[in-house]
């Protein structure tokens, strides 16, 4: 098209709006009698979207539901034509709007193969030469004779991702889709992806799922009511994002029963970055810090704090206790982590502070949940990255 | 549109595959629905009516009308609902969506052309009507295949709008098979011998008759059909072909959202 180097994607003044009554059908009753009935009610999915992505990168779509996501994907890949503006790719486009799309549930897998390379304009012979390698990846090889309607979701999944990852696409289009599947067919995927965005390949990925967008993207587009309402960083687009829903999660919570409340009382937990701002994403290697804000409406002698840090299954990775001696009235502490030693996944900062003759158990009384994006680096929580070593030659980590 | 020739094959072989999958006969029901219509057709009009006042071998003459006539009824009512039902695709993909309709026309053009070259050497046979006109059939088929495809992508877009095109279509499509010179000859219709007009209007206002009329002059009369004939199959063909284009290519903007 007009001069867009593979793998640009172009967003200008892009609009669209759907008419919710004629969304679904019309009569011929409906054309003589109600002909040109005043316009009924228009709801736009896109309003004025700009949006420029350069060839390699990753974009995340997030927003609720109808903001318009998956507006702008079918906009892009030429399915739903705009009203006013411009939308284009560069390059070959491919399109994955939802697991399984287009099957026909009576043919095989092998069939469904070709006909969804058909689809995407590829010819038998570029289809023969790819069909090995499609079916290899999804690790369906027993069952790609047998017809698509016994598969489960998953082998839906997996074929259809398959087949869209080997189209050379210069431009994926993906909706909704690596939240399923099991932990290693994602991450293969993931592996697929980052091979094809170093050849050159974009990909704007549609989720619900943060952490799907964490795992993918660098650059991450909040969509609400078909406007663009962030466009940066990944780790601030998600703050912006659950800002955005009202649970912004780097807010702590009380987790001790009411009736226990003492003198002694923390009355917030705060997170924050290097730059002392509130956050509830953080990146490994980065320094994060815990504010505690104390109210202790009767003297103590000899206070002690605690901190804890568990992982989503409350296993704990990290406690560390201090003594604060006396303390009264307001106090702010704080607990400084320069180099945050977790890999992806979500984690509780719990904070306790008591009289250090207080019954050990319910020591902890308030909790603040964070995430850290995973990385292809490595799994787990800790954070041992290193370098693998064959035979006195150092390798390359694996490519994020 | 020449890199997706690879869609079209695969989607005319799902559909000569998908109708009819798991059955016993499988692909051969799509003979037998007309093989069956026929044999009905024959025996009411030819054994229990005798409308056949004075055709020579009338199974045959009833068989090659009503070939053309399957072909071209069958296509329209199985192209109006093919791109609602094949919604998944069109709100997923971006593809040339008058792939679908053109597939299965292509179907029922490859059902005719089975019986075709079954009724063709009997018909020879049965009337020694070898004739240089033979040479004429393999366009006469090519316009007919032009004006089906053309209304088979003017019934489907219509129907992904109005929802109605399929069963207005079905309903007409009865009294318009009964107009139609299939189981007589226009000039033996009731009503022509007195007021010619009507033969007239029987004979060129139903797009259809020009061709079964054409192909019955070159398989069961031998004879070439007139000039007149030919400039309207030429006509018919082309100008549906070009309108049914046009329009599609104005209807398909929205198709994604609506259908």
């Amino acid at each position: 098209m007009s001069g867009l180097r593979p793998g640009e994607i172009v967003l200008e003044q892009a609009s669209r709006s759907f008419d919710l009554m004629r969304e679904r059908r019309r009569t011929l009753k409906e054309l003589v009698v109600r002909r040109g009935a005043p316009g009924r009610a228009r709801v736009p999915a896109l309003d004025c979207v700009d949006l420029r992505v350069k060839p390699g990168e990753a974009v995340g779509l997030i927003g609720r539901n109808g903001a318009g996501k998956t507006s702008t994907l079918r906009c892009l890949a030429g399915i739903v034509p705009l009203d006013s503006g411009r939308a284009e790719c560069g390059g070959r486009v491919v399109s994955l709007l939802e697991l399984a799309a287009g099957f026909g549930a009576d043919f095989t897998g092998r069939e469904n193969i070709y006909l969804s390379g058909a689809l995407h304009g590829f010819g038998k012979e570029e289809m023969e030469e790819r069909i090995e390698r499609i079916v290899e990846f999804s690790e369906l090889s027993e069952f790609i004779d047998a017809p698509v309607r016994g598969y489960s979701s998953g082998m839906n999944l997996r074929l259809g991702f398959s087949i869209v990852a080997h189209l050379d696409a210069h431009v994926m289009l993906i909706d909704e889709i690596l939240a399923v599947g099991d932990e290693s067919f994602q991450r293969k995927c993931l592996a697929h992806i980052s091979e094809r965005m170093e050849a050159g390949a974009t990909l704007v990925l549609v989720s619900h799922d943060p952490a799907a967008i964490e795992r993918v993207c660098r650059r991450v587009v909040v969509l609400e009511r078909g406007r663009v309402a962030f466009d940066g960083d990944v780790a601030e687009g998600l703050l912006f994002y659950h800002r955005m829903l009202g649970t912004e999660t780097g807010a702590s919570e009380s987790v001790r029963p009411s009736s226990a409340r003492g003198d002694l009382e923390i009355t917030a937990l705060e997170l924050r970055d290097s730059e002392g701002r509130r956050r509830h994403s953080f990146r490994t290697g980065e320094r994060l810090t815990a504010a505690i804000f104390l109210d202790c409406r009767v003297p103590a002698e000899r206070a002690v704090a605690a901190l804890e840090v568990r992982d989503v299954r409350g296993e704990r990775c990290f406690r560390t206790d201090t003594s604060l001696g006396a303390v009264e009235g307001r106090v702010e502490l704080s607990f400084e982590v320069p180099r945050l030693a977790l890999l992806g996944g979500e984690y509780d900062v719990a904070v306790g502070v008591h009289e250090h003759d207080a019954p050990v158990g319910s020591l902890l009384d308030r909790v603040a949940r964070f995430s850290v994006p995973h990385t292809l680096e490595g799994e787990g929580t800790a954070d041992l990255r290193g370098t693998w070593t064959v035979a006195g030659r150092a390798q390359e980590p694996v490519p994020r | 549109m020449r890199r997706y020739r690879f869609l079209f094959e695969q989607m005319v072989r799902r559909e000569l595959r998908q109708k009819y999958k798991g059955s016993a006969l499988g692909i051969l029901w799509y003979f037998v629905n007309p093989l069956v219509l026929m044999g009905a057709y024959a025996l009411v009009f030819s054994v229990l009516l005798k409308v056949a006042g004075g055709i020579e071998d009338y199974p045959l003459f009833l068989l090659v009308g009503l070939i053309v006539w399957v072909f071209f009824s069958q296509a329209l009512l199985s192209a109006a609902p093919s791109i609602v039902q094949h919604a998944a695709l069109v709100r997923k993909v971006r593809f040339p969506r008058e792939t679908i309709p053109a597939s299965i026309a292509t179907v029922q053009l490859v059902t005719f052309l089975v019986m075709l070259g079954v009724v063709t050497p009997v018909a020879l046979v049965v009337r020694s009507s070898l004739d240089p006109a033979l040479a004429l059939l393999p366009l006469i088929v090519v316009l007919l295949f032009a004006m089906v495809l053309g209304l088979s992508l003017v019934v489907s877009v219509l129907h992904v709008h109005y929802r109605d095109v399929e069963p207005v279509l079905g309903a007409a499509l009865l009294p318009w098979f009964f107009i139609t010179p299939i189981f007589l000859r226009v000039e033996d219709m009731p009503g022509v011998r007195e007021h010619p007009w009507v033969g007239d209007l029987l004979q060129w206002a139903n797009p259809v008759a020009p061709f079964i009329e054409a192909v019955r002059d070159v398989l069961f009369l031998g004879v070439a059909p007139s000039g007149a004939t030919l400039l309207y199959l030429l006509g018919a063909g082309g100008g549906a072909l070009l309108a049914g284009l046009f329009l599609f290519r104005r209807m398909e903007r929205d198709l994604a959202v609506i259908v």
